[in-house]
């Protein structure tokens, strides 16, 4: 254990606390003292997944980013729901391979999850710069192939300099 | 304030109803799984986002919020998860065999 894994254990137990002090409804001394038992119990359980990645988030590019997902999200559910309700149910679902060029494990993972969060396209395997995508129709995996999504991904991110 | 509020937990129902619609409906666990993703990107979100402004400035908006913030961070990981188990269990997705 060094100083600098300490220090990520503390912000982990710190912000899991916080979300129980969001979401309890009692603050007596024993609900406090269990909720600050189950966030350094969790944090203490989760130490393999705090390392600090080689990568800064652009914040502002962020904001941009998240009303934009909302946005296709919107439009692609109201896509799916179109075909959901379609009384031939015209769906021609489909898997494919989709090679990233974001390099980080950060802009994967944000790629990754915001095409699963999109209704009609989920990861299904993610590998190295490799994506499994199911889409369950063509006109789902638009922002996908037209490299929109991963442009707007790859925007959020800065790579630090000091990195490896 | 009330009429709209109402208005965006209607929205978040037809989403859950077709949500579920689609579960009986669709033929696999994939084209599944993208029902499961209406259910808490777009039906949660209104339906939560009309109790939210149905309870005002509150530690309930808070609240509310937070659960909210998680259902979009938990979401991708669960679908995930279930359909990357069902890929590597080899699981032949549905509309393979006619192309």
């Amino acid at each position: 254990m060094n100083r600098r894994f300490d220090r990520y254990l503390v912000y982990k137990a710190l912000t899991l606390f916080v979300i129980w002090l969001l979401l309890t409804a009692s603050y007596t001394p024993a609900h406090m003292a269990l909720g600050f038992v189950a966030s350094f119990g969790v944090a203490l359980l989760n130490t393999d997944a705090g390392r600090p990645p080689g990568v800064a988030i652009r914040w502002l590019q962020l904001l941009q980013f998240l009303p934009w997902l909302f946005g296709r999200i919107l439009i692609s559910g109201l896509h799916l729901s179109f075909l959901i309700l379609h009384p031939k149910l015209p769906i021609a679902p489909a898997l494919i391979r989709y090679r990233t060029k974001l390099s980080h494990e950060p802009g994967i993972v944000l790629l990754g999850s915001s095409i699963t969060l999109t209704p009609g396209t989920v990861t299904a395997e993610a590998q190295s710069d490799e994506l499994i995508v199911h889409a369950i129709d063509g006109e789902s995996l638009d922002d996908l192939q037209s490299q929109r999504l991963e442009s707007k991904v790859a925007d959020v991110f800065r790579i630090r300099k000091s990195a490896e | 304030m009330t009429a709209l509020s109402i208005a965006l937990i209607v929205v978040g129902l037809f989403f859950l109803a077709v949500a579920a619609l689609g579960m009986v409906r669709l033929p696999d666990v994939y084209t599944r799984s993208h029902a499961v993703a209406l259910t808490d990107s777009l039906g949660a979100f209104f339906l939560l986002a009309g109790l939210a402004l149905n309870q005002g400035f509150s530690t309930n908006l808070v609240r509310i919020l937070v659960v909210l913030a998680l259902l979009y961070l938990l979401n991708p990981v669960i679908s995930h998860a279930t359909v990357r188990a069902a890929l590597r269990a080899g699981v032949k997705p549905w509309g393979e065999d006619r192309r």
